[in-house]
């Protein structure tokens, strides 16, 4: 296997308006994502995931270290990465068809060649038949699919996805998990998932990174072994419930410490 | 306002006619009903006008019969006088659009792009837009006489106000997540331009024309009222004078209808190429 994506010591710091340090967001994340790899990145809110994605999709530079793809650093947005938003970020004037084929505009595709390119990725996604629909004419799970549709359409070596099911209702979100798996097994792309939820994290990763807060650091990597998630319900396996517990705790550990942390801050603030 | 039920309501009407002809005709009562309803109003007004003038509570020199309103109304139409000044009227109104509409896009794209350019110019423009047209006419009569210039430059000036601040509001209202897509498609600031926000800001765009086009109306009126020699209100001022009222009332409803059909044929063109904005700003 080879790295695809590569995390060096990467450090994201913000200016911040109230206090004369900056608050750093990101400090010492070394993290290596393989080619075709499934990678889960989850954390509690704050811990500076979305910056991360950022980082990853090329939107923000690092203010320390380095991020490789393919071994070059990246120096900004590109279509060698797509992304998925957790707000859908559909264009609400184009059809499912014309969000589908915007992407692939922008890479200067033909347009008989998109057309028929769009169509089959709205299939992939199980969306056939809604092409001419617009956004607003779409629930929430159906947007979602067409968001994904638009950003594995234009062939991108790695799909970049920020809390995409988030917003969705439990059931939905189980239906678009599954879906998920079965387009990443046919496409064999790079994924980057990230997600505060342990389940959704154990279910879809083949490897997870448990990030911790303030700063966001990658605590741990946990392996995610292949054998149990051939079974039918997975979620019901006792490994399942192992590796949940295992993130839980060192989740609930740094949750803890944080809140500590806060009352020795407030106690300092006080003596002072 | 009513723009939002008669766009919300009007994919209804197009998913329900056609499916049973029973439904299509409850539907179709329905619409008449609600047009009634909004007839209503004016027919009591209409009524009460008639009454008025039938018992003679005001006298007929100064109030007219709705009859003979009618009749001034035919007689005019029929002698070619209401066409002249009706175009002329709307060549006015048409000219201070193109104008007044150009240079409102332009600021409020300016304003809207552009930081820099908002610091200079967004100040001066709030207080630039809290005069009133008339407010501008003793001056620009000044500058510019009475002629033609007066009127398409006072009449601009009322365009160029709805049109900057939907124009700049449109394009500073756009949602910050599609801009990022169009980041993530490393999109030139050209396509980004074109492809995310002309078409984003369009509803409020197109909402700003509509309502330069109505204030331009309105502002026409007035300073033909004021100074002119052709032209609706000069008809109207004319009329005054000579103490012939039926020939005011006439150009009174003229004015109301025009106005009410711009409206309407604006609102239906919005509908039409909006489509997907549910919203129906």
């Amino acid at each position: 296997m080879t790295v695809k994506l590569s995390l060096q010591n990467v450090r994201k710091t913000f200016r911040s308006r109230h206090a004369d340090e900056a608050f750093v967001a990101l400090d010492d994340v070394t993290l290596d994502v393989e080619d075709g790899e499934f990678m889960v990145v989850v954390g509690p809110s704050g811990c500076g995931k979305t910056t991360l994605l950022d980082l990853l999709a090329g939107l923000t530079r690092p203010t320390g270290g380095q991020i490789l793809l393919d071994g070059k650093p990246v120096a900004g947005p590109s279509l060698d990465r797509g992304v998925v938003f957790q707000q859908y970020a559909l264009f609400p004037w184009l059809t499912a068809q014309g969000n589908v084929e915007f992407g692939l505009e922008a890479k200067g595709a033909p347009s008989a060649e998109r057309r028929e390119t769009a169509r089959r990725f709205l299939g992939l996604v199980g969306l056939a038949g809604f092409e001419s629909h617009h956004p607003h004419e779409l629930s929430g799970g159906m947007k979602q699919r067409v968001a994904i549709a638009r950003s594995l359409a234009y062939d991108p070596e790695v799909l970049l996805m920020d809390e995409p099911f988030a917003a969705l209702d439990a059931q939905t979100r189980e239906t678009l998990q599954c879906e998920l798996l079965r387009i990443w097994r046919v496409s064999g792309k790079t994924i980057v998932f990230i997600t505060h939820g342990i389940d959704e994290a154990v279910f879809l990763g083949q490897r997870v990174a448990v990030m911790s807060s303030r700063p966001g650091r990658v605590e741990r990597v946990i392996d995610i072994p292949p054998e149990f998630k051939a079974g039918e319900d997975i979620r019901a396996h006792p490994e399942f419930g192992r590796l949940r517990h295992e993130i839980w705790r060192l989740l609930h550990e740094d949750g803890e410490r944080a809140r500590e942390d806060e009352r020795d801050a407030r106690r300092l603030a006080v003596a002072a | 306002m009513n723009t939002q039920t008669l766009s919300t309501s009007l994919p209804l009407v197009a998913a329900d006619t056609g499916r049973t002809p029973n439904k299509a005709l409850a539907r179709a009562g329905e619409i008449a009903a609600r047009f009634s309803l909004g007839l209503l109003a004016p027919l009591a007004i209409l009524a009460l006008w008639q009454l008025a003038s039938a018992y003679e509570w005001i006298p007929v020199q100064i109030l007219p019969s709705p009859r003979q309103t009618w009749e001034t109304f035919l007689d005019l139409a029929a002698r070619g006088e209401l066409g002249e000044h009706l175009s002329i009227s709307l060549a006015r109104v048409s000219w201070s659009v193109l104008a007044g509409g150009s240079i409102g896009l332009a600021l409020g794209f300016a304003i809207g792009l552009s930081a820099r350019a908002k610091a200079y110019l967004h100040p001066s423009f709030e207080v630039f837009a809290q005069f009133p047209v008339i407010g501008w006419i003793p001056l620009l009569m000044l500058f510019l006489g009475i002629d033609e210039a007066l009127k398409i430059v006072a009449i601009s000036f009322a365009v160029v106000v709805p049109v900057t601040v939907n124009t700049y509001k449109g394009i500073l209202a756009i949602a910050r997540d599609l801009l990022e897509v169009g980041r993530v498609y490393a999109f030139t600031s050209r396509q980004t331009l074109l492809r995310v926000v002309i078409p984003s800001a369009l509803p409020s765009i197109f909402s700003g024309i509509r309502q330069g086009i109505m204030q331009a109306w309105l502002a026409l009126i007035f300073v033909e009222l004021l100074a002119s020699s052709e032209g609706l209100g000069y008809l109207m001022t004319w009329a005054r004078q000579v103490m012939q009222l039926d020939i005011v009332f006439a150009l009174i409803l003229v004015v109301g209808l025009v106005g009410f059909v711009l409206d309407w044929v604006l609102q239906k063109t919005e509908n039409h190429f909006l489509a997907w904005n549910p919203k129906g700003l």
